[in-house]
C-alpha cells in the first residue's frame, strides 16, 4: 500500500529528526547558558547563531509532527530577532529565561518521543509526562543511603560512571559532590546533558564556594552533612519549574493601538496579556484573566490610573498583584505622589520593547513566586485548597465555553490514622509526600494537583474524558500500592481510594467536588484501594 | 496545459530535503532532484531543466532571493518557474518574494501529505501550468 509505505518512511524520518533536533536544542541551551553566565556583553554573532538554530526548528518541527515545538521555536526566534534589531544588549536574566524556554522545548520533544514509543495506540494525553524524574548522582564512596532515600521519594536515581550512560539515560537533575569529584571529571559528564539541572554538594559553605557554584550553573547548593529532606524539597522545586504557565499581564490603556503593540511585544517574549480599554472593565478582567501583573495607563479619560489602582486595592484578592503605571511622566516628584496613593512602580513611555519585556518579566516572576508560596502547601509543594477550587471553576467555565470535558479527582490515603498511630507522624508526612510526588510525576503537565487537607488530595485534569481520567488514576493507584514505605526497619504498603467526576455532569464547582468526594467515599465503603466514578443520577 | 513533473528542491536542511522528497516522489508521483545550496542549484537547474524549482529562502552562502536573481541571469534557467519555501510569516515579505518573480510562497512547516497538491495548485493557477 502506498499510504502505508509513506507513513512508515515518514515515521522513520520523524525518529531521526527527533534525535537530531534533540541534539540541536541541547547545543542551543548550552549556548544560551554560556551567554547568560558571561560577564561581558553578548556579541551579535552569538545571537545570530541562536536565531539561525531556532529558525531551522521553527520551519521544520511542524512537518515532522511537532507543531507545538515549532511554534515555541518561532516565538523564541522572534524574540532573539527583536533583541538583535533593537541592538540592546540582552541581560543575563533574559538569556536565562531563553535557556529555560529551550529546556521546556526539549522536554516537549522528549515527552512526545517517549509517548509515541511507549504506547503508539494509546491516547497521548495520558502517556505524556509519565516518567519518573531521573537523578544522576556523582559522588565518591558510600552513596547508597542517598540513593535509597531519594528512590524512596519516587525518583529514579542512579550513579553514572560511563560517559555513554549519560548520553543514553539523560538525567533531569545531576547531584555532584564537589568535595570528592574533580571539577574536570564532573564537568565533562554534565556537558553531555546540558539540559539537566545541577545541584552541588560541598564541604565548604562559604560565600565564595556558593558564588562558584552559581558560576558553575548550579540551581542548588548543599553542604555536608547533608540535610536530605531539604535536598528533596529543592529537587521538588526544581523539577516543577518547567511546568510553569506563561506569565499573565493585564493591560489597561485607552490607547488601543499602543496597548495592542505592548500585547504583541510581550507575546514575543512568551508572556500572555489581555487588553482592557475601559477602566470600568478592570474588575471583570482581573477575575477572568487572573493576571500576575497589571499595567495601567496613568492618564485615562473618566478615571485616572491612580484612582483605578486604589479601586483595585479595595479587594483583598488583588493585594498581592503588582500594579505598574505606564506614563509619560518623568518628573520624579509627581511619580512619587502617584505611588504614595497606590501602585508599585512606573514605566515611562515611550519604552523600548526590550525594556518593557525585561521590566514585566522580572516583576511577574516575583509576583508568581509570591503567589505560589502563599498558595502552596509547605509539606508537599502542592496547591492549597482555595487555589484548587479556583482552578476547578476555571475548568468548568472552559467546559461551558468550548465544550471540552475536564475531570476532578478526589484522593484519600487509606487508613492514614493507623499509619500515624503505628509509625508516628513523621512517617505519615513521608507517605503524604510520597503520594504527592507520584501524582506530580504521573499526571500530565497541564494537570493540577492540590492538597485538600490532611491526607486528602484533589487533581484537576483539563481536556480529559472520564474514561481517560479513570484509567490514569487507576494506574497511579496500582503504582502507589506497590511502593514500599520505609519507617525505620519496618516496610509497609499504603493505598488510596479515589472518586472521579466530570465537568459534563456537574455545572457548579462545589457540586463537582462534592460528587468526586461522594464517589471517593463509595470507594472507601466498597473496600478501599479502588477508584469509583461519580455518576449523575439526576439525569 | 503542461503537467508538473520534474521538481528541483533546494534546501540546506537534510531532514527537510528527505521529507520533501517523499512528499513529492512517493505521495505526488513527481521526479525530484535535491541540492543543498544556491550555487549547486544554479548548475543543476541548467543541466537538468526541471519544470519547477522549490527554493528555500534562508540558506547559508547564497540565499534564496539571490539564487533566484542568478537563475534569471543564466540563459538556460531564465524561464524556469520558482516557488519559495520559507518559515517567515510577515505578509510584507510574502509580497516581496512575489514581486521579485516567485510564482508563490510555500510556508514552512509544510504537511508532507499535501505538499505535492499545493505545488500543483500553484502551478495550475500560474501561466506556467
Amino acid at each position: 500500500m502506498q499510504g502505508e509505505e509513506v507513513q512508515r518512511r515518514l515515521a522513520a524520518l520523524r525518529e531521526q529528526y527527533a534525535e537530531r533536533i534533540g541534539n540541536d536544542l541541547q547545543t542551543l541551551m548550552a549556548q544560551a547558558r554560556e551567554l547568560a553566565a558571561r560577564q561581558r556583553a553578548v556579541e551579535p554573532e552569538a545571537l545570530e547563531s541562536l536565531r539561525h538554530g531556532l529558525h531551522r526548528i521553527a520551519g521544520s518541527a511542524g512537518t515532522f509532527g511537532y507543531p507545538a515545538l515549532g511554534q515555541e521555536a518561532r516565538e523564541m526566534e522572534l524574540w532573539v530577532q527583536t533583541v538583535l534589531e533593537t541592538a540592546v544588549a540582552p541581560t543575563s536574566p533574559m538569556l536565562t529565561t531563553l535557556h529555560d524556554r529551550l529546556s521546556g522545548s526539549y522536554r516537549l520533544l522528549e515527552n512526545s518521543a517517549t509517548a509515541s514509543v511507549a504506547e503508539p495506540q494509546a491516547d497521548y494525553e495520558l502517556v505524556s509526562g509519565e516518567r519518573a524524574i531521573r537523578i544522576a548522582i556523582m559522588a565518591e564512596g558510600d552513596t547508597h543511603g542517598l540513593l535509597q532515600s531519594l528512590s524512596g521519594f519516587g525518583y529514579d536515581c542512579r550513579c553514572l560512571t560511563e560517559i555513554e550512560e549519560w548520553r543514553s539515560w539523560r538525567p533531569d537533575v545531576v547531584i555532584i559532590d564537589t568535595a570528592h569529584v574533580e571539577p574536570a571529571v564532573w564537568q565533562a559528564s554534565v556537558a553531555e546533558v546540558p539540559s539537566a539541572m545541577r545541584v552541588l554538594l560541598s564541604d565548604d559553605g562559604s560565600f565564595d564556594a556558593r558564588l562558584q557554584a552559581v558560576r558553575a550553573g548550579a540551581q542548588g547548593f548543599f553542604t555536608h552533612p547533608l540535610d536530605v529532606p531539604a535536598l528533596e524539597r529543592r529537587l521538588r522545586h526544581l523539577v516543577s519549574l518547567p511546568q510553569q504557565d506563561p506569565y499573565r499581564v493585564l493591560i489597561v490603556d485607552d490607547d488601543v493601538e499602543l496597548a495592542e503593540h505592548f500585547r504583541l511585544t510581550l507575546k514575543v517574549a512568551g508572556i500572555e496579556s489581555r487588553v482592557i480599554d475601559q477602566p470600568s472593565d478592570v474588575l471583570r478582567g482581573l477575575r477572568e484573566f487572573v493576571p500576575d501583573l497589571v499595567l495601567i495607563d496613568i492618564n485615562m479619560p473618566g478615571c485616572s490610573g491612580t484612582e483605578l489602582a486604589r479601586l483595585i486595592r479595595f479587594d483583598d484578592d488583588w493585594l498581592r498583584i503588582p500594579l505598574i503605571y505606564l506614563s509619560a511622566e518623568s518628573d520624579a516628584e509627581r511619580q512619587a505622589q502617584a505611588l504614595a496613593q497606590a501602585g508599585d512602580d512606573f514605566l515611562v513611555k515611550p519604552i523600548s520593547d526590550v525594556a518593557l519585556t525585561a521590566a514585566v518579566t522580572a516583576r511577574a516572576q516575583r509576583s508568581r513566586q509570591l503567589s505560589q508560596a502563599l498558595a502552596r502547601d509547605g509539606l508537599t509543594g502542592l496547591i492549597k485548597h482555595p487555589a484548587i477550587k479556583e482552578l476547578i471553576e476555571i475548568e468548568q467555565s472552559r467546559t461551558q465555553r468550548s465544550g471540552a470535558e475536564a475531570c476532578v479527582v478526589m484522593i484519600d490515603i487509606d487508613r492514614f490514622k493507623s499509619i500515624n498511630d503505628t509509625y508516628g507522624h513523621g512517617t505519615g508526612d513521608y507517605v503524604i509526600r510520597l503520594l504527592a510526588n507520584l501524582l506530580r510525576q504521573r499526571l500530565r503537565r497541564v494537570d493540577h494537583v492540590g492538597r485538600y487537607g490532611g491526607e486528602e488530595f484533589v487533581a484537576v485534569l483539563p481536556a480529559c474524558s472520564l474514561d481517560n481520567a479513570c484509567e490514569a488514576i487507576e494506574r497511579i493507584r496500582e503504582s502507589f500500592a506497590q511502593m514500599e514505605c520505609v519507617a525505620g526497619k519496618a516496610v509497609f504498603h499504603a493505598t488510596f481510594s479515589a472518586g472521579v467526576a466530570s465537568t459534563f455532569d456537574w455545572a457548579d464547582a462545589g457540586a463537582l467536588l462534592e460528587a468526586a468526594d461522594r464517589a471517593m467515599y463509595e470507594a472507601k465503603q466498597s473496600g478501599r484501594n479502588r477508584v469509583c466514578v461519580a455518576r449523575d443520577t439526576s439525569v | 496545459m503542461q503537467a508538473l513533473h520534474r521538481v528541483l528542491h533546494v534546501e540546506d536542511d537534510p531532514s527537510i530535503q528527505e521529507v520533501a522528497r517523499i512528499a513529492l516522489e512517493v505521495v505526488g508521483g513527481m521526479e525530484v532532484a535535491s541540492c543543498d545550496n544556491g550555487q549547486s542549484a544554479l548548475d543543476k537547474a541548467a543541466e537538468w531543466q526541471p519544470d519547477l524549482i522549490l527554493l528555500d529562502v534562508m540558506m547559508p552562502g547564497i540565499d534564496g532571493p539571490t539564487t533566484l536573481g542568478k537563475l534569471r541571469e543564466q540563459a538556460e534557467t531564465r524561464e524556469i518557474p520558482v516557488i519559495f519555501m520559507t518559515a517567515k510569516v510577515q505578509p510584507s515579505e510574502l509580497d516581496h518574494y512575489r514581486a521579485i518573480g516567485a510564482l508563490d510562497v510555500v510556508i514552512k512547516p509544510f504537511d508532507p501529505m499535501t505538499l505535492a497538491a499545493q505545488l500543483r495548485e500553484i502551478w495550475e493557477r500560474s501561466d506556467a501550468g
